[in-house]
């Protein structure tokens, strides 16, 4: 479905963060709170550097979505927050998470995908997406995660759109919960062909 | 977007000692001595240098074709490559120079995907325009499911590659 009129949009993505803070509140049992950053089309040099960071390490929890809206959801961090999040998961003291093990790996994988489906369900109930012709629901891929320098992470999640446009469109919304030192960000990357 | 070697890195730098971060996309250029850098997953990085006259130029190459897009040469492999030799001729003063490359990156950054990756594709795509303009390609490091970090010492044309949680490779 294509992403006519960005302006139009941003109340729904506005809600999906917020259905996505209220999950990962749950999730946590701790309370959290989102920025959202922005709903924008930027260049991809820029938007490469949306997180402030290129030469240190970026976990990415991706899950492909496929539906009227299609695209990449993704939950990134850096090692800090990441492995916070997973010591609140796993019911730990924060920073006795140093490595990303497949127990941090999992815990961060399973996170994504409360966070994504919250936030997918908000917008399927988005009337414009209910009405849309097709016939598939919108449906997540299970989470993968991988971590990388984070200019190298970003650019793989762009690619896509990087093939049809100098400049990209993506949703990014900061989560902040308590005791976690820094932040997550969870990033909504259409595909290239879903913007009008 | 070029990095002129006129732009130095810092105003009170020479010239010669430049070093430049290029971005996806970009393609910097420059002479006698400093760096160039750039990170890639999928996305290829290309030098092209001539050691003796100590001339260098990296791209950050994202797409094989162009077909027909220009608003950013450094972004696809056949129009990259032509750009740098334009700005590697203006920077050796129109000389007659038989330039090297070397290449990096090309990852396969999710393991979903199947077929022939962009990756895989930039890599050929640059492979073969280098062999069509009879520019040898001194060293590769290519493929993989991981990122890479390069720096190209201009001066010498060692291009440096580094993986998180690896050991750096020089070519």
């Amino acid at each position: 479905m294509p992403i006519r009129s960005l302006t139009s949009q941003t109340d729904l993505f506005r809600q999906a963060a917020n259905e996505a803070s209220d999950a990962l509140s749950k999730w946590l049992g701790r309370p959290s709170s989102i920025t959202i950053n922005s709903v924008s089309i930027m260049p991809i040099t820029k938007a490469v550097g949306l997180l402030g960071v290129t030469d240190t390490p970026l976990i990415a929890c991706a899950m492909g979505i496929t539906g009227p809206y299609s695209g990449l959801l993704v939950l990134t961090g850096d090692d800090a927050s990441g492995l916070a999040l997973a010591d609140m998961l796993l019911g730990r003291e924060i920073g006795t998470s140093t490595e990303w093990t497949e127990v941090e790996q999992s815990a961060a994988v399973e996170t994504a995908n409360i966070i994504g489906c919250a936030y997918l369900n908000a917008m399927a109930a988005d009337p414009q997406a209910a009405s849309h012709s097709t016939s598939q629901p919108l449906m997540p891929s299970p989470p993968w995660f991988f971590r990388d320098y984070a200019a190298a992470v970003m650019e793989s999640l762009l690619m896509a759109q990087a093939t049809l446009a100098d400049n990209v469109f993506l949703t990014h919304t900061d989560f902040q919960v308590d005791d976690m030192p820094g932040k997550c960000s969870l990033l909504f990357i259409p595909e290239a062909e879903d913007i009008g | 977007m070029a990095i002129p070697p006129e732009t130095p890195s810092s105003p009170t730098s020479d010239r010669r000692f430049f070093s430049g971060a290029i971005g996806m996309g970009e393609i910097g250029s420059a002479h006698d001595t400093g760096v160039l850098r750039t990170f890639v997953g999928s996305c290829v990085g290309v030098a092209l240098y001539n050691r003796r006259l100590k001339i260098a130029c990296l791209a950050h190459i994202m797409l094989p074709e162009s077909k027909g897009r220009s608003s950013q040469p450094g972004k696809f492999a056949d129009t990259a490559i032509p750009e740098m030799l334009r700005q590697l001729k203006q920077l050796s003063h129109g000389q007659t120079v038989r330039w090297s490359a070397k290449m990096a990156g090309g990852a396969k950054m999710f393991a979903f995907q199947s077929g022939m990756t962009v990756g895989e594709q930039n890599i050929l795509a640059v492979e073969q325009i280098l062999g069509n303009l009879d520019i040898p390609l001194l060293g590769r490091c290519c493929g993989g499911t991981q990122g890479r970090r390069i720096a190209l010492d201009v001066a010498t044309g060692t291009m440096t590659i580094e993986t998180m949680g690896g050991n750096p490779e020089t070519i």
